[in-house]
């Protein structure tokens, strides 16, 4: 279903609606994903959907309701349900109006047609090019090479409406030898972007530099971060820019804005338009995504709202709703740090002892205000000596504030998109000091 | 035409452009959401979703194509997808990958229920809810309350071109409550009745067995408790765990770590692989001998329990760890033929539009034969810990850390002051080789998890694992806060 066929159908089921607002949302997504392991595809596959969603508000009372059955009665069903719960809600004193929209412009890039009309035997020349990479280095290696397509329609009674199309391609390979693995990654809109080959010699290649592993005693240590790592960890910081956290206490943001929480190398924004990671310029309300600085060289500036947070906080409305219901409150979906001047080579070789990290895994949040998250290193651990990466290390289990880390950070010139294609981050390289490890691992 | 006659059609369709085997799933999912938050409705939504998912194979080489279009034109487009895409990966293949089941049934099953959902209006449920979270707000330290109900139904068909029909209604219900404190420079959350709330298959009773209301005072009063508590110390420790941070100990520590298919490296990009490897069948001491863990899909009220899996394979029992002791997996028909077994029907999608893959199920530790009480006997400096708060284990499963939200300090046998931000950490073998007891049945509960994640692109699975409270021996804790 194309965009004119989403707007005609989101039209239709307006339509439909005697509340007093009403807002109808059409998602549609074709996403198909081959993945392999041991130079074998063992799950190769593609959905398709066309979903519609209608919040429907009486007064100050809201129901939604959501189908995929896109038949007339189906249709008329989901409103008459909607607006049937929004008539047996209670009242919410607090609620906002529907947005009201406003222009948005579709960033470039954002919609790839190679993406959205690649085959099952594109993935599978992706997935057989690993393979070779693989048995040329007799590793074997996991994966998958997946293409998707996107389109979201949004028009409510307020006059809001907009359209988005939006493809993703990614790429991602661990590489495993007998006693150490090594990890790459790749994303783009356009699948024809991506190296296949490329991704996987780099993951080789750890697992190459990273054989027979060390174990060094944990404690506090100089880290580089890697973008995928650098990502995965600082994504734990996201939910601290929303409205809801910081109304409710559990933000770092919520002791109060204009407060340097971080080193001055540090600049946040949340940038749809990003040329990495070019995404949907308005957000599930229809509301016109604002670009927010939200951390100024270590100074924290704001936080993102919806129309909710936005009218209960007396705030503007930065445009970053999710799809409704939603319990979660507004988010920070595009985040981009800024890139520093050096390159992850010069900030290794600025490196007396050190880590260099590619990629975490099962980062949890031990404590929510003081953002203290713990989690493993994996596939390609290294120990940089005088500058130089010396080996690979087994794998360890850090506790660390994120804030307390980017207290003191410097950063690559080399940003790299990481993240979901619903929650993009595009990040470089971080070196940060006294980085704690609490234990390791014998593998 | 009816659904049994565009399945014939399609699998039809997928036979003629060479599919030696293939197989349908036709869905649909009902979810429906209350939340309430501060007083007001914050979630009050319901979703429907129709649609099927189809494997076909090709020269040993699965392709799977799912789609909500339902016309003949739609199911024979997806039938030709799922063949495409299987040819595709046959044609790359370095050997035969998959093979049909071993056998077809024709049967039906239904989710016992005691009280239709359906039959409980709408009102009566916010209204349940509101009353609940209400009573959490004890003082204005309590910053947000919530409570929420969840009610998915599923009803399922499955074909294949062995001659499979199984037709399944199942019915899935939670309920929970959350209290979250301020003040002190401190953020404290206490849950209720699990971290996740209690999830159970079944109908409208299983809200109603929760007694949200009866337990939201208790919960706020702990959540403000928490903020002037005294920290957990660091060190090693005996403890004590509450039922619900077992469960999670056994989802993490033993459901993962024995999927099959995580075994043969079939997530090692993603959520990695497995200390319990093949070669340690039947040798490794996983736990200590009073440690059974099994997996019993036709358990009343459990989580996942079915009449069927998402292969067609009936639902049965069978053991992971007996007395201590590795002796088998959670398998799907391709995985357990590698070792020379059978499946034991562990194998779900999270609905039509995915492929369904090896899960943990109903994972159960078998009960011991000491009172809750009993426990705390013998325990000289230890401590005990309820409601998981923060879960974190590495990529074979062996090196954990887990928070929960609360804990007492356990002196002398007896249970003492309160605790904040308690955490303990180690590793598999070490940690279950340590636990000496397991409390009686009559502290046995079905616990449920509703949203497991595993696979790519990532699925939500609905487990349970049944565990009463355990007390294990020299265990690090406080780690995370300067342990």
């Amino acid at each position: 279903m194309d965009n004119k066929q989403r707007e005609a159908l989101a039209e239709r089921v307006l339509g439909l609606s005697t509340a007093d607002q009403t807002e109808v949302t059409i998602g549609t997504e074709s996403a198909d994903l081959t993945r392999f392991t041991h130079e074998e595809i063992h799950q190769n596959v593609a959905r398709a959907d066309t979903g519609v969603s209608v919040r429907a508000i009486v007064g100050l009372r809201t129901g939604t309701a959501a189908t995929n059955l896109l038949d007339e009665e189906s249709l008329r069903a989901t409103v008459d349900r909607a607006l049937a719960i929004a008539h047996l809600a209670p009242e919410d004193p607090e609620l906002a109006p529907l947005p009201s929209g406003g222009p948005t412009q579709v960033p470039d890039g954002a919609f790839v047609k190679a993406t959205a009309d690649a085959s099952p035997q594109l993935r599978a020349d992706m997935a057989d090019a690993i393979f070779k990479v693989a048995e040329s280095n007799a590793f074997w290696c996991a994966g998958f090479a997946r293409t998707q397509s996107a389109g979201f329609t949004i028009a409510n009674s307020n006059g809001a409406r907009a359209s988005f199309d939006g493809t993703d391609a990614g790429i991602n390979v661990k590489m495993n030898a007998s006693d150490s693995t090594g990890y790459g990654q790749a994303y783009s809109p356009d699948a024809t972007a991506l190296n296949a080959r490329s991704v996987a010699e780099t993951a080789a290649g750890k697992a190459k530099n990273s054989a027979q592993p060390r174990g060094v005693e944990p404690g506090e240590w100089t880290v580089i971060m890697e973008p995928a790592a650098f990502g995965e960890f600082f994504a734990y910081l996201g939910q601290h820019f929303s409205a809801q956290s910081v109304d409710e206490g559990s933000s770092f943001l919520s002791d109060g804005l204009d407060t340097s929480y971080f080193g001055e190398n540090l600049t946040v924004t949340d940038d749809y338009s990003n040329s990495l990671a070019p995404s949907m310029p308005f957000d599930f309300e229809g509301q016109p995504k604002k670009r927010l600085t939200l951390i100024d060289a270590g100074v924290a500036k704001t936080f993102v709202t919806d129309s909710y947070w936005a009218k209960k906080l007396n705030r503007e409305n930065t445009g970053h709703a999710l799809p409704a219901p939603n319990a979660y409150g507004p988010q920070a979906i595009d985040l981009v740090v800024k890139p520093g001047t050096k390159s992850t080579e010069q900030l290794i070789s600025e490196t007396k002892r050190g880590l260099l990290i590619s990629r975490f895994w099962y980062i949890r949040t031990v404590d929510q205000k003081k953002a203290i998250v713990t989690g493993m290193t994996r596939d390609g651990t290294f120990l940089i000596e005088n500058g130089k990466v010396t080996g690979g290390v087994r794998n360890m289990r850090f506790n660390q504030s994120i804030i307390a880390a980017l207290g003191k950070c410097e950063f690559s010139n080399a940003p790299q998109r990481t993240g979901d294609y619903w929650f993009s981050l595009v990040v470089p390289a971080a070196k940060i000091e006294g980085f704690t490890f609490s234990s390791g691992t014998q593998f | 035409m009816s659904f049994d006659d565009l399945a014939a059609r399609a699998l039809d369709t997928a036979s003629k452009r060479g599919a030696e085997y293939a197989d349908l799933r036709f869905e649909v999912v009902r979810a429906e959401r209350i939340e309430t938050r501060n007083g007001i409705v914050a979630t009050l939504s319901d979703a429907t979703s129709r649609g099927y998912g189809m494997r076909a194979l090709v020269g040993g080489a699965w392709g799977f194509a799912a789609s909500s279009d339902l016309t003949q034109t739609g199911v024979d487009a997806t039938a030709a997808r799922a063949v495409e895409i299987a040819k595709a990966g046959a044609a790359i293949a370095r050997h035969r990958f998959g093979a049909p089941p071993p056998r077809a049934y024709v049967d039906s099953f239904a989710t016992p229920i005691v009280r239709d959902p359906d039959g409980v209006p709408l009102g009566d449920r916010v209204a349940l809810l509101l009353a609940a979270e209400k009573a959490l707000h004890v003082s204005p330290k309590i910053s947000v309350g919530r409570a929420w109900i969840d009610l998915w139904r599923t009803d399922k068909t499955f074909y294949s071109t062995l001659g499979s029909r199984i037709e399944q209604s199942i019915r899935q219900t939670g309920s929970g409550l959350e209290a979250l404190a301020v003040g002190n420079g401190e953020v404290q959350s206490r849950t209720f009745p699990g971290d996740i709330g209690l999830y159970k298959s079944g109908g409208w009773e299983i809200v109603e067995e929760a007694q949200l209301a009866q337990n939201a005072q208790r919960i706020g009063e702990e959540a403000q408790s928490l903020l002037t508590a005294e920290q957990c110390p660091s060190g090693t420790r005996d403890i004590i765990l509450g039922g619900s941070q077992v469960s999670l100990q056994i989802h993490e520590s033993c459901g993962h770590p024995a999927e099959l298919d995580r075994v043969m490296g079939w997530e090692a990009n993603f959520s990695g692989v497995s200390f319990l490897e093949i070669a340690q069948l039947d040798k490794l001491k996983y736990g200590s001998d009073i440690v059974t863990i099994r997996i019993d899909n036709t358990l009343p009220q459990g989580m996942a329990t079915v009449g069927y899996d998402d292969e067609g394979t009936k639902s049965g029992t069978s053991d992971i760890i007996r007395d201590g002791m590795l002796v088998g997996y959670e398998m799907s028909n391709d995985t357990a033929r590698t070792i020379g077994r059978q499946s034991n029907a562990c194998v779900r999608a999270q609905s039509w539009e995915f492929v369904p893959m090896i899960r943990m199920c109903n994972l159960n530790l078998l009960p011991g034969d000491v009172p809750f009480d009993g426990l705390f006997e013998g325990v000289k400096d230890g401590i005990y810990m309820e409601s998981n708060r923060s879960w974190s284990i590495d990529d074979h499963r062996l090196n954990f850390q887990f928070g929960c939200e609360i804990a007492w300090e356990v002196k002398n046998g007896k249970r003492g002051k309160l605790l904040k931000n308690p955490t303990y950490a180690g590793m598999t073998p070490q940690f279950w080789n340590s636990c000496d007891a397991i409390a009686d049945e009559q502290s046995w509960v079905a616990w449920g998890t509703p949203n497991c994640g595993k696979g790519e692109p990532m699925q939500t699975g609905r487990t349970a694992q049944c565990a009463s409270p355990a007390r294990f021996r020299n265990v690090q804790v406080g780690v995370g806060y300067g342990g």
